[in-house]
């Protein structure tokens, strides 16, 4: 099957890729200007931890080694230790990534299917008002600055009119309470996620809006549209069977191309609404020097680039079966 | 001349072929209304750069970074002596703005330039070199392009510690090229084709010669319409990388202003501070989208509005 | 009762050069079980007359003036409901450029079944996809290649689909649009017999639109030879191919390579063709006429019968 071979072509060019990926970060934490021993382990440990640290990432041995046992730990789940919180590196990133995927898969999908959506009935009303309205809020909202918007929401919606909470992903109330079944802490992580989803949803979506647009003007020039209004078919079945899914592809391949600036978005909401995810892990690790967990963090961001990627593709693939077969 | 060599003789495009088409381009520009708008949104953030170096001038307490009212030294509302009022520390924060359009025109410009000059090398080489150095500085292009730059640009200032704000545009400048050397190549395979570069060939050109003499000049109205992407680019993420604390601290830009806003915790009680960085950082990136659509129509004869029937 | 009987069709688009009319004054008649053959160069108006036939012209386009009676009813009077019904199930249309006549992403088989579904309420999915069966053995597409998508069917079959599809519904009438100018001469030749026999078969009345009078010539009782919008001559298929009278029919046969007969050297008409927004007052073809009379310049050309069914638009003849 075309597919598996495909996906897994795919799978091997990715793995490749992240390879020179943990290997560039290698050397510039090795490398960089500075101890690197610093940037491994914690100052403020033991000299015993420290030793035995230092023994366990091999940083005192050649370079080649080093890179060796590097690879090795990564398989094996070794970050080191986090300077900041004091535990294993793993645990916290592990902690944090189903928050941000989320977040993340959570804003994609919404700001995709509405802006195909809005993107296919902007393209009906071509040159008319309604057309003219959502192009322009398309372009606005899209070029907003993401932190500042998120700022705003933050202080229109929660602090004046107190609707949502300012930050955060749960309420302490309600996950303690040992009474709290699945729905309630459900609706209440739903609850905090109605802002930040806002804020990526809204820059999002316009960029497909216009893609599906014009999309939609380029498709039905094409000639089999022209066949299916001579086999009598209604204007409403011709746009959405036969224009649309051809018209919906090039939204999907521009997905796929923005992912890395998506995820630069979900990075900068994390950080602005306090939302427990890798994007804002990185971000503080940075700001505290905390070497290990700045490093791992941006690893596990890495790999959900691809991740999303390698699914944007397969997903491209699906839809278009002049790639399946 | 024989018969056969005046055949040969195939005519190369005028030496600068994208002078007459920009003048053609320029009148069709005109009509759009887009563009014009965009453009002039853009005058307006130019002359604040321009005017950023006034209000020092007036008085020091008007310094951006460094000019203190002796009278103030928080936050205050809009008053006439501070037409959009001050920040925390006293400073007069319409300069700041004025300062902050200065800096981002030189952020997006300078990294906007380096990346499309980069990418357009790159471009260039891989759509005439083929095979095995197009293949590599491909795939090269795909690995950077997954890359998402403002995490790249934190994790590199992890590791060296601050950055100054050249550092950063070089940096964000190595992470954009890929985009604009795919377009190039294309172009450039596409050109590599047309007799007039057969003829060259022939003639005993030596590639750099081609390249230089026959190629570039028709892939760069091309380049120049990407610039303008890259700049909004660049603006906004050294506009986040401030932001987020990181940016060059010597520096007054909007994301910085930002950045203080956040962090002081006066961004519920101070709107005046608030507001203008954001409106221009989303004004200015609207601006260059605006102006890259009508260089768009420009340079796509298909999608001129005069052209469509219906 | 003649099948289509096209009273003073007159075609026009509105462009940003001008409004200018695509075709002019055009009339003709055909019977059940005939088949016509319009040629002429590109821009001619052959594939707008087409189109203005089934009602497809693009919104810049209308009929300005005439009738087109198909079986007694006048298709310009009816409503966009009225017509939607006749399309495909009284008149199909086989496209030109076919490449890119089927949508990418749907499997062939149920395009074909959708043309059925469409007309016929009370046919079920499984009903309809075992016509498609049929109709793909009648063109000659094996059955397996039903579930397949268009971009897995050679040139070829993807001509033939697109005869299936238009025979789904037993039209009355199909119009074929340079049906086979994108194949290769061999399967081009296979496809016109199969044509052929699907017409006797079927007792389908065919208008033929091509550029290339010789496969009009194969295929067609009549033939009509369209220039600049205009019907300039008209006739029974030998008459025309082998007597033309008109001077720009004689130019066109002698633009083409024969095989048997002398050996001439092909002779290309020069000039270009006029131009529609500014039509010439006299007659259109006069600027390449080999043979323009004194007043051709400045008076229309009147309608001369020549034998039985044969006309031409012509002065000099």
């Amino acid at each position: 099957m075309e597919l598996r071979r495909y996906i897994t072509g795919r799978l091997m060019q990715i793995t490749l890729i992240f390879f020179v990926i943990l290997t560039v970060l290698f050397l510039l934490f090795r490398l960089a200007p500075g101890d690197p021993v610093t940037r491994m382990v914690d100052p403020d440990m033991t000299q015993e931890d420290s030793d035995r640290l230092i023994a366990e990432l091999g940083l005192d041995q050649p370079l080649g080694v080093q890179y060796v046992i590097y690879v090795k730990n990564f398989f094996m789940g070794r970050f080191g230790y986090s300077f900041h919180y004091g535990e294993p590196v793993v645990d916290i990133i592990w902690s944090r990534l189903p928050n941000t995927v989320l977040l993340f898969t959570t804003s994609i999908i919404l700001s995709a299917l509405v802006g195909i959506f809005l993107g296919k009935i902007a393209s009906w009303h071509k040159g008319k008002k309604l057309d003219s309205f959502m192009t322009l809020g398309a372009l606005v909202t899209h070029t907003l600055f993401l932190p500042w918007l998120a700022l705003l929401l933050i202080w229109v919606f929660a602090y004046k009119l107190g609707w949502f909470p300012i930050t955060g992903m749960i309420s302490e109330e309600v996950w303690l309470d040992p009474e709290s079944g699945f729905v309630a802490k459900a609706l209440d992580v739903m609850y905090h996620m109605v802002l930040p989803l806002s804020t990526l949803f809204l820059i999002h979506f316009g960029a497909y809006l216009l893609i599906m647009r014009s999309s939609m003007l380029e498709t039905l020039k094409e000639d089999y549209i022209l066949t299916a209004r001579a086999k009598g078919l209604e204007e409403k079945t011709i746009r959405n069977h036969h224009a649309a899914p051809n018209a919906a592809l090039p939204v999907v391949t521009s997905i796929g191309l923005s992912l890395a600036f998506s995820i630069n978005g979900g990075a900068l909401t994390e950080t602005v609404f306090t939302w427990p995810g890798i994007g804002r892990e990185l971000v503080s690790a940075v700001s505290q020097n905390d070497y290990p967990l700045a490093q791992a963090s941006f690893l596990l961001i890495a790999i959900v680039v691809l991740l999303s990627n390698l699914v944007v593709d397969v997903l491209y693939a699906y839809l278009d079966p002049r790639i399946r077969y | 001349m024989t018969n056969a060599e005046q055949k040969m003789r195939v005519k190369a495009p005028a030496r600068f072929p994208w002078f007459e088409s920009f003048l053609e381009g320029w009148s069709i520009f005109k009509q759009n209304l887009l563009g014009k708008i965009g453009l002039s949104l853009l005058v307006m953030f130019a002359l604040m750069a321009i005017c950023s170096y006034i209000p020092p001038l007036i008085n020091p307490m008007y310094n951006p970074m460094t000019g203190v009212d002796p009278d103030i030294l928080g936050c205050t509302g809009p008053s006439w002596k501070h037409w959009l009022g001050t920040d925390f520390m006293g400073r007069d924060i319409l300069s700041q703005l004025l300062a902050g359009a200065r800096v981002a025109f030189m952020v997006g410009v300078s990294a906007a330039v380096m990346s499309v000059a980069l990418g357009t090398a790159v471009g260039m080489t891989a759509g005439y070199m083929g095979k095995f150095a197009d293949t590599v500085l491909m795939r090269l292009a795909d690995m950077i392009m997954v890359m998402p730059t403002l995490l790249v640009v934190l994790l590199l200032a992890a590791v060296f510690g601050q950055l100054n704000i050249w550092t950063i545009v070089l940096i964000i400048a190595l992470f954009r090229w890929p985009g604009v050397s795919r377009i190039i190549r294309g172009q450039t395979l596409t050109l590599k084709q047309r007799p007039f570069v057969e003829a060259a060939k022939v003639a005993g050109a030596s590639h750099m010669r081609i390249i230089f003499r026959h190629i570039m000049p028709n892939v760069l109205p091309l380049a120049f319409l990407f610039m303008t992407f890259r700049v909004t680019s660049a603006i906004i993420t050294e506009a986040a990388l401030a932001f987020l604390g990181f940016g060059d601290p010597g520096t007054v830009s909007w994301g910085m202003m930002l950045q203080w806003v956040w962090k002081t915790g006066n961004m519920f009680q101070a709107p005046y501070w608030l507001l203008p960085p954001g409106i221009c950082i989303s004004l200015i990136t609207l601006s260059f989208y605006m102006l890259g659509r009508a260089m768009d129509e420009v340079l796509d004869p298909r999608l001129r509005k005069e052209d469509q029937t219906d | 009762m003649p099948l289509l009987n096209v009273k003073n069709l007159t075609v026009g688009y509105n462009t940003k050069h001008g409004s200018l009319k695509a075709v002019d004054g055009v009339n003709f008649t055909l019977e059940e079980g005939e088949s016509l053959g319009f040629v002429g160069e590109s821009g001619c108006g052959k594939t707008t007359m087409g189109m203005a036939l089934m009602g497809l012209l693009p919104p810049n386009g209308s009929v300005r003036e005439g009738q087109i009676i198909f079986e007694d009813k006048d298709l310009l009077e009816m409503s966009p409901e009225q017509i939607r019904r006749v399309r495909w199930r009284k008149i199909a249309m086989i496209f030109q450029a076919a490449m890119n006549a089927l949508n990418p992403v749907q499997r062939v088989g149920g395009q074909v079944a959708e043309a059925m579904l469409v007309h016929d309420d009370s046919l079920g999915e499984e009903e309809a996809m075992v016509k498609v069966e049929e109709l793909f053995d009648l063109v000659g597409i094996p059955r397996d290649r039903m579930i397949d998508y268009p971009h897995q069917y050679s040139g070829g079959m993807k001509q033939r689909a697109v005869i299936a599809m238009a025979l789904a519904c037993q039209p009355k009438l199909i119009i074929a649009d340079e049906p086979t100018t994108a194949l290769d001469v061999i399967v081009q030749d296979q496809i016109l017999e199969e044509m052929k026999q699907l017409q006797k078969e079927f007792n389908l009345s065919i208008i033929f639109i091509s550029h290339d009078i010789s496969i009009v010539a194969d295929m067609c009782h009549d033939i009509g030879v369209m220039y600049a919008g205009q019907l300039v001559e008209y006739g029974p298929r030998e008459a025309v191919f082998e007597s033309p009278v008109h001077p720009y029919t004689k130019a066109l046969l002698s633009s083409f390579p024969t095989l048997t007969g002398e050996k001439t050297d092909l002779v290309p008409i020069p000039g270009e063709t006029p131009n529609l927004v500014t039509p010439p007052a006299g007659c259109r073809f006069c600027d390449r006429c080999t043979q323009p009379g004194t007043t051709c310049k400045t008076e229309p050309p009147e309608w001369v019968a020549i034998s039985g069914e044969h006309k031409a638009l012509c002065c000099r003849c």
